[in-house]
């Protein structure tokens, strides 16, 4: 660690070589079907694009719920 | 390097690693960068076929504990044990560093060798830390005592490739879409810009992952039939990127559309259990019917076995009875011992119960197969009752079936809405409990008993049902059963009886399908969001804007005109296209870009090479074993397609 600071401050290394965070908005999409979706459901905190989809989640077990929220990188704020 | 050596050419990627001589005109190996230790215990039988593909007859005579590359039969049976020496794009793991090299150096000849005498030419990642090729060059050079070796980056090697088969470029964009990584490359007058790359920690292994989830979670059912090889194969032959990622979208959104282009994909299935799922009920009844006459069968055969046995010591006990009555003693005595009996009683037992057991088998009437119990459940069944015809009872039954199943709806959508907070539901349950308290707190206060006439009324009690949360109460039990009873009756009389949760008529086969639509599109798109995965990062057309206002817009202009595609997932369809409207977008108006792409994309790093190993200065190159000795071991030679050498700061 110690060394690490000796490192002059524009010394490319694996670090900084990591891309900068996002500046633009993600842009949302369903977690189901991929369609661009508007909506987002309060309860489970899915987004979804229709109807269809939303009815498909009603009934949906709430270890896949969770999944999906995980890949898209989904923490609730508690 | 007076004699011209031939080199030993490894381009190392985190995927797939090709090993192979420069003078050839392709890798004499190629296999995927994992390895894995099979258990102890199955290994017994499992070796003599897995090195049965094994070509070097070493590999026979000793079993290899360790199965790398392409040894691995059966890659999925062991995808939770595989290793790989990678993190990310860089070696962390050097046990399974040594162990691909022992794989390599074995399938390259050098078996036996006490030291390898060729030169190496090895890949690495961009900005590979100082500590990462220390510990490679230790073992290299000690482990395996080469002379020389000379570190490139796999992206520049190709870049290299590319000028070879056409003209010297000196300033370049390079965009190499690696298997856990894609990395933005500015070159400036044929230099590389180690400072101005930048790497988005995205590429085909997130993709590939994204694709499982997404599909595992879509079809929970087959959890274990979506494997990753599965999922490898769908990404490599299926998937495209989208020229216009919302439009598309848009348009799968469309039913017509998807009908239209949906890819299904059959998963295996067993079809013997399939048929057996669609027989009809009386050919399953026909099949019962012949297993039990079979064992029936088996029995009596048994049986009759058992009896002949009996009848033979019967006999044998008899003689033996009859030399007693017959006084003969001795012999008498001496058989009883062969026999293993003790005296004359026991004799006389035995004799009894074997020719009472023979009696039994006997008098058993040849047995007739018992009128099988589907027979009794028919005869059970209730029947119309008198003066109403079946098809007015049949109806009736329906009637009330589906009474049953309305109230059993209207029970589970009260439950769910008074599962949440601010429903109608939910406050109604709350009103009456507040009220049942408070009546029961005035009777408290008071002190005396003042009967508020609760419970005089069956119907009072109900209040209890209504305000419980979960309704599964001895009502629904009730139902429950009146409900199975009902469409036992139906399924029993009416062939046509469907009780709607019932599968579709739908050939099994079709279960097994799974639908590929929006997925092609929707999976690598992750290198241009990745916030679809989670990750913060700038996706790449945002990235290649970033990279390109480090330089002034004369060298932006310089490069962008020299854009260059590698790496494996460069060979998605559509990448080039998209590539070039994200340029459009974001260069100036009517200023000019162009977009190459390598020509073989996963082979062009370790072509480049071969071209510079067998270029004159490639001496120049080598860190040989007298640098490693001199100027200790993260030392390296820069050289054209390498990094940059900045020496670990002294304390």
């Amino acid at each position: 660690m110690e060394r690490n600071q000796k490192l002059p401050v524009d010394r490319p290394t694996y670090f900084t070589l990591n891309a900068p965070p996002s500046l633009v908005p993600a842009k949302k999409y369903s977690d189901i079907s991929g369609l661009p979706a508007p909506y987002m459901d309060p309860h489970t905190k899915l987004r979804f694009a229709n109807a269809e989809e939303y009815a498909s989640m009603q009934h949906m077990p709430s270890d896949i719920i969770n999944r999906y929220l995980s890949v898209r990188g989904y923490t609730s704020a508690v | 390097m007076g004699s011209p050596k031939r080199v030993l050419v490894i381009d190392n990627g985190s995927y797939e690693c090709r090993v192979g001589w420069n003078n050839t005109k392709e890798p004499a190996l190629r296999f995927r960068n994992v390895l894995t230790k099979p258990r102890k215990d199955r290994k017994k039988e499992a070796i003599p076929d897995t090195t049965d593909g094994a070509p070097t007859p070493v590999a026979a005579e000793v079993p290899a504990e360790i199965q790398v590359g392409n040894d691995i039969t059966n890659i999925e049976a062991v995808r939770a044990h595989l290793k790989s020496p990678f993190e990310r794009n860089i070696i962390t793991n050097w046990n399974h560093q040594e162990q691909i090299f022992d794989y390599i150096f074995t399938k390259m000849g050098f078996e036996g060798e006490q030291s390898i005498a060729n030169p190496i030419v090895l890949t690495e990642a961009l900005a590979n830390p100082n500590f990462c090729r220390q510990n490679m060059s230790e073992l290299l050079f000690e482990c395996y005592g080469i002379p020389a070796v000379s570190y490139g980056i796999d992206a520049l090697y190709s870049w290299e490739h590319y000028q070879n088969r056409r003209k010297k470029v000196s300033d370049a964009l390079i965009i190499s879409f690696g298997y856990s990584t894609t990395h933005v490359i500015p070159v400036l007058n044929g230099k590389l810009q180690l400072q101005h790359v930048r790497r988005l920690n995205v590429g085909g292994y997130h993709i590939i992952t994204y694709l499982l989830c997404l599909m595992q979670m879509k079809y929970p059912v087959h959890l274990n039939a979506i494997s990753i090889s599965r999922m490898e194969k769908l990404v490599h032959e299926h998937c495209h990127i989208a020229v216009d990622y919302r439009e598309e979208l848009l348009k799968w959104g469309q039913i017509d559309y998807y009908e239209e282009h949906i890819m299904k994909i059959q998963l295996p299935y067993n079809p013997v259990t399939a048929t057996n799922a669609l027989l009809t009920a009386e050919q399953k009844l026909e099949k019962r019917r012949e297993l039990a006459m079979r064992l029936l069968e088996i029995k009596n055969r048994r049986e009759g076995e058992k009896l002949l046995e009996d009848e033979q010591q019967l006999f044998v006990y008899n003689k033996l009875r009859q030399l007693y009555e017959q006084d003969k003693l001795q012999k008498f005595e001496l058989a009883l011992a062969q026999q293993q009996i003790g005296n004359l009683d026991e004799l006389d037992s035995l004799i009894s119960t074997i020719s009472n057991r023979i009696k039994r088998i006997k008098e058993r009437p040849l047995s007739s197969p018992k009128p099988s119990k589907q027979q009794e459940k028919i005869d059970k069944m209730p029947k119309a009752p008198e003066g109403v015809s079946q098809a007015d009872w049949l109806a009736e039954l329906q009637s009330k079936r589906e009474q049953l199943l309305q109230r059993k709806q209207t029970r589970q959508q009260q439950r769910q809405e008074q599962g949440k907070r601010h429903t109608h539901a939910a406050q109604e349950r709350m009103r009456i409990i507040s009220t049942l308290a408070r009546s029961e707190k005035r009777r408290k206060a008071n002190g005396e008993e003042e009967d508020d006439g609760f419970g005089m009324n069956d119907n009072d009690w109900d209040v209890y049902k209504r305000i419980n949360r979960y309704n599964d109460d001895s009502d629904s039990d009730a139902d429950n059963e009146q409900l199975l009873e009902f469409e036992k009756i139906l399924s029993h009389y009416d062939v046509n009886f469907d009780d709607g949760n019932a599968v579709q008529t739908q050939s099994a086969a079709e279960n097994y399908q799974l639908h590929f639509g929006v997925e092609d599109i929707r999976v690598p798109e992750i290198l241009f969001q990745p916030s679809m995965i989670g990750s913060p990062e700038a996706g790449l057309a945002e990235l290649i804007a970033f990279v390109l206002k480090l330089f002034t817009a004369q060298e932006q202009q310089r490069m962008v005109e020299h854009v260059y595609l590698t790496g494996g997932c460069a060979q998605f369809r559509g990448l080039k296209e998209r590539l070039a409207r994200e340029f459009l977008e974001m260069r100036p108006f009517q200023s000019k870009f162009s977009i190459y792409e390598s020509d073989d994309h996963t082979l062009s790093a370790w072509l480049g090479a071969c071209v510079q190993a067998g270029q004159p200065n490639f001496g120049q190159t080598l860190t040989t074993r007298k640098d490693y000795q001199e100027h200790g071991s993260e030392y390296f030679r820069e050289h054209r397609a390498s990094n940059l050498f900045y020496p670990t700061p002294k304390d």
